[in-house]
């Protein structure tokens, strides 16, 4: 015998509930008076109690809209499960709460594998899983963050299911690589799933612990006996644990009792002599690699020049209040300097061309690469059209890049394409360098610090605040004409900032 | 006579910190009270009532089980007396052994009460009343504990007994009654349910063994009853006389229902305090705090040569803490830094079945609002207890939600007091549930049933079960 229960009439102009949550499974044995579902009506929610003991039988799902009077499930007499419920009753493991449908495997298997991000971009790296091994994933969900030489970007899954990781943290991966495999299911697991839905397959990663630098009892007394903190040794036990040995060898930073000997004591043995060994970055990898194919194949050389930084420092104190009121950017020398390279990259098309193959590519745009280093690295985001765009459009857009880098979000597309770069070794108090060319561009500019120097000026010995410039060029396609009227020009124009304006 | 170090108590604490020190190359004195060695411990602690344990052990398993075994034998009768005599045999032997060590570690035992003269000088008044006067560098105070009585009823050693009495009757009571549902109660009240006695447990508190996981104080009332113990958990006792052929107890529950025993001997193991007396603490300016030597994190009074250990200061009153801080003392003294990690000293409570544990307990795990996962596994699903018909008992383990580190570990059941060292180690190491599951733990045997609790928390997977 099954009693039916039927949605109760609620209200007056109420006609139709939502179940709203199912707080029993269909299966289980309820009591008398307890609460077996959450029901929603459009003007409120209440509780629905069993009106007898029994085995629940669920007729409408959770989300359905049933209308008053309609059944909604059945109690069934009795204590013992019917053969309906055992399978539920079973999966304890998968259904905990009511919340969630019930998840089936469909048996297909999803394989992730590297996409192709960029034109240049042969491998990646996975930097960091945000998703553990076992844990269900939903479709576009983020699962990981994975870095290429030039940027960061996000692995969203290709389906609901389970995620089983293939590449570990920091493994490296030639596009279409497999990340990793998702065993697609359909509905999700309650967000309180129990552990079992998700055995871990991994032990634990060896090289990285929770108990990472913890000494075992015999170490933390040898240790502190040597006075030498526990996280200043390096732990070769399980898990990174610090073994006896690992005290037994580690050596305090400073020596307490200088040895004593008739010889001049060597000055260096006071210090530290550990060394550490660190997989590179894809980034530092790429940096690396294309600095040393620069050298080798341009032919590089740098020319010099010195500019007055008086009447652009004179111009900014006058304005930059004013500048910083009407455009909400505060006015450096950035935007000067981009714009005097422009005017002069017009002048002498061939520093904004580069080579490609057995033809040169001139650009009747000016893109200037702006260096900006980040904790990652050195970074070089784009200002495009940089020659149409204003001083004060010029300093948000440095502005804007400058902290999408920090934050490592800069897109690949802002970081390519550049027809010139500005680097400023200055901000670190850099006074002369000789940058090297952002390939395959032609020449690279290099700003240095500000710095108050004599100089002769009209017979006479003043101080002035004067930068030192430093263009760097491919001779293959600049002249040394070219490059040197280039650097001076832009020298010229910084010194007379009005030559900007009337583009003389 | 000078020394380097006098120690003060022959105790389970003082004796190891004795001959640690004498390892450590120290001329060192020990001073004890008594005609024996090995303090509380060796004498009316643990060893005689674990050999009181083991013979009604015996008792109770001639008498129930071996037929189930296959050994059919006239129902068996318990001699007290014998019982007492082998029990005093183990104590004098293993009192004998300390005697020994103090010897091969060229120890100076003096006997008598020691007191301060002043921080270098002790007094040791000797029980026919001759006196000696010591010097030393430094002092370890070992004193120990002795049982609290009731306040408005005294021990008279003869129907109000403490546990030191308790492990000398003459005869079996035919109705034990114990004041304090702890450690000391279970153990002692356990042997006399074993060997006859009616035994009744009268306790304050709603659990037993109160300071161990709650789990295991239900699980030991369970075994407790099935042996035919009763239990009046929830009472205050208010009143308890010596009759003198009977003891009348009486109690209240919370709602004030009053309750009545009569037994003939009734034991009160309410606790026990720090024992200092005679020992002129106020000549070296040492003021106690409730009853215990204040002591700093190297266990040094506000004395600089003069240090505590064991029952005396604070922490758990168990011979294997006090075992440790001597070691720690004694190294100190060589310019060592040994530590000690409170939170993994084991407790053990000598019930068959035993319950021992290391770690938080669920309840502390709660109260610090930590996120843990709790794996469980009963010896009624382990090989090995079947086969022993040791089917009481189960493994808790406690661990991190996040890391799977093992934050407590509880057993109840056969062998617990040997296995919770595997425990200790394994938390020593910091050692996951999961790094555990996958250590090889040989078949069959208890420790299967560490394993099994360990897979039950790392993914609720074990696999008899």
């Amino acid at each position: 015998m099954a009693q039916q229960i039927k949605v109760p009439v609620v209200g007056e102009s109420i006609t139709e509930v939502t179940i709203a949550n199912w707080l029993k499974k269909d299966g289980d044995v309820v009591k008398m008076d307890e609460v077996i579902a959450e029901l929603e009506s459009d003007k409120a929610t209440f509780e629905l109690t069993a009106p007898q003991a029994g085995i629940l039988k669920i007729k409408k799902q959770q989300g359905a809209v049933v209308p008053v009077g309609e059944v909604i499930c059945e109690l069934a007499d009795g204590g013992q499960a019917t053969p309906n419920s055992k399978p539920e009753v079973k999966s304890n493991s998968i259904v905990s709460t009511p919340t969630a449908q019930p998840m089936k495997s469909t048996d297909g298997i999803k394989e992730m594998k590297v996409p192709t991000v960029g034109e240049s971009i042969t491998e990646v790296t996975i930097s960091t899983w945000l998703k553990k091994d076992g844990d269900f994933v939903k479709l576009d969900e983020v699962i990981a963050e994975v870095e290429s030489d030039k940027a960061t970007f996000e692995l969203p899954a290709e389906a609901n299911g389970i995620l089983r990781i293939i590449a570990t943290e920091k493994t490296t991966l030639p596009i279409g690589g497999l990340i990793c495999k998702i065993e697609i299911t359909e509905g999700a697991p309650a967000s309180t799933a129990p552990v079992a839905s998700a055995p871990t397959i991994a032990p634990v990663s060896s090289d990285k612990s929770y108990a990472a630098g913890h000494p075992s009892p015999t170490a933390a007394k040898i240790l502190d006996e040597k006075g030498i903190p526990a996280n200043q040794v390096q732990g070769s036990g399980v898990g990174g644990r610090i073994t006896q040995a690992d005290a037994t060898n580690a050596t305090p930073a400073k020596e307490t009792k200088p040895a004593a000997s008739t010889t001049p004591p060597a000055i260096a043995s006071g210090g530290s002599r550990n060394k550490r060994n660190e997989k590179m970055t894809s980034l530092r990898k790429t940096i690396a690699r294309r600095l040393v194919a620069v050298k080798n194949e341009t032919a590089m050389l740098t020319t010099f020049n010195e500019v007055d930084m008086r009447p652009v420092m004179d111009l900014r104190s006058k304005y930059k209040d004013k500048f910083k009121e009407k455009y909400g950017v505060g006015l450096g020398f950035m935007s000067f300097f981009t714009k005097a390279v422009c005017a002069a990259l017009n002048e002498f098309p061939a520093v904004n061309a580069s080579i490609n193959g057995d033809e040169i590519i001139y650009h009747d745009y000016c893109d200037i690469s702006i260096a900006v280093s980040t904790p990652r690295g050195l970074v070089v985001p784009v200002i495009r059209n940089a020659e149409a765009l204003t001083m004060n459009q010029i300093e948000a857009e440095i502005a804007r890049l400058a902290t999408r880098g920090r934050d490592g979000k800069l897109s690949i597309d802002e970081m390519s394409g550049g027809t010139f770069t500005i680097t400023n070794g200055g901000v670190f108090g850099s006074m002369l360098s000789t940058p090297i060319i952002n390939a395959p561009q032609s020449a690279i500019l290099g700003m240095h610090n500000i710095v108050e120097r004599p100089i002769a000026l009209k017979g006479e010995v003043v101080i002035r605040p004067i930068m030192y410039l430093a263009l760097s060029y491919d001779h293959r396609i600049v002249d040394g004409r070219e490059s040197v009227s280039f650097l001076v020009k832009v020298k010229e124009m910084l010194e007379d900032p009005g030559r900007l304006i009337l583009g003389v | 006579m000078q020394y380097n170090v006098i120690v003060i108590g022959s105790g389970p604490g003082g004796y190891v910190a004795a001959i640690r020190c004498a390892q450590l190359g120290f001329k060192t004195a020990i001073i004890e009270k008594y005609s024996t060695l090995g303090g509380t411990c060796l004498n009316v602690g643990c060893i005689p009532s674990k050999a009181l344990l083991d013979s009604s052990e015996h008792f109770h398993n001639a008498a129930h089980t071996f037929k189930e075994h296959g050994i059919d034998i006239p129902m068996p009768k318990v001699n007290l007396t014998q019982m007492i005599k082998r029990k005093s045999e183990v104590v004098k032997q293993t009192c004998d052994g300390i005697v020994f060590l103090m010897k091969k570690n060229k120890i100076d035992v003096h006997t008598g009460v020691g007191s301060f003269v002043d921080k270098n000088t002790i007094n040791v008044k000797s029980a026919d009343g001759k006196e000696t006067t010591l010097t030393t560098e430094k002092v370890i105070i070992a004193t120990g504990s002795k049982p609290t009585p009731l306040p408005f009823a005294p021990f008279d050693k003869k129907r109000i007994i403490s546990s030191t009495e308790a492990l000398e009757l003459k005869e079996v009571p035919k109705h034990f009654i114990v004041v304090g549902g702890g450690v000391i109660g279970m153990e002692l009240g356990s042997v006399f349910a074993r060997i006859g006695s009616k035994v009744s447990v009268v306790e304050f508190l709603d659990s037993l063994i109160p300071t161990m996981d709650g789990t295991m104080g239900k699980e030991l009332l369970k075994s407790a009853k099935k042996l035919g113990m009763d239990f009046y958990l929830g009472h205050k006792v208010t009143a308890l006389e010596n009759k003198g052929k009977e003891v009348l107890l009486k109690a209240e529950d919370k709602s004030g229902k009053v309750l009545e025993l009569k037994g003939d001997y009734c034991l009160v193991s309410i606790g026990r305090k720090p024992y200092t007396d005679g020992l002129g603490l106020e000549k070296v300016g040492i003021e106690l705090n409730r009853g215990q030597v204040p002591v700093d994190n190297h266990l040094k009074t506000k004395v600089d040569t003069i240090y505590a250990i064991g029952d005396v200061v604070r922490g758990a009153m168990l011979a294997h803490k006090a075992e440790e801080e001597g070691t720690l003392v004694a190294e100190q003294f060589a310019g060592q830094k040994p530590h000690i990690n409170y939170l993994l000293i084991p407790g053990v409570v000598y019930t068959w079945p035993e319950v021992a544990s290391v770690g938080y307990t669920e309840e502390q795990l709660k109260a610090d609002g930590k996120s843990y996962k709790v794996g469980s596994f009963p010896y009624k699903a382990l090989g090995r207890a079947r086969a022993s018909m040791d089917l009481d008992g189960l493994v808790k383990i406690l661990a991190d939600k996040n890391t799977d580190e093992i934050l407590g570990i509880h057993i109840i059941g056969a062998r617990a007091a040997d296995m919770i060292a595997s425990g200790v180690t394994a938390m020593e190491f910091r050692a996951s549930a999961e790094d555990v599951s996958r250590m090889s733990h040989a078949h069959p045997t208890y420790m299967e049933a560490v394993k099994e609790a360990c897979l039950a928390a790392t993914a609720n997977r074990p696999i008899h079960m």
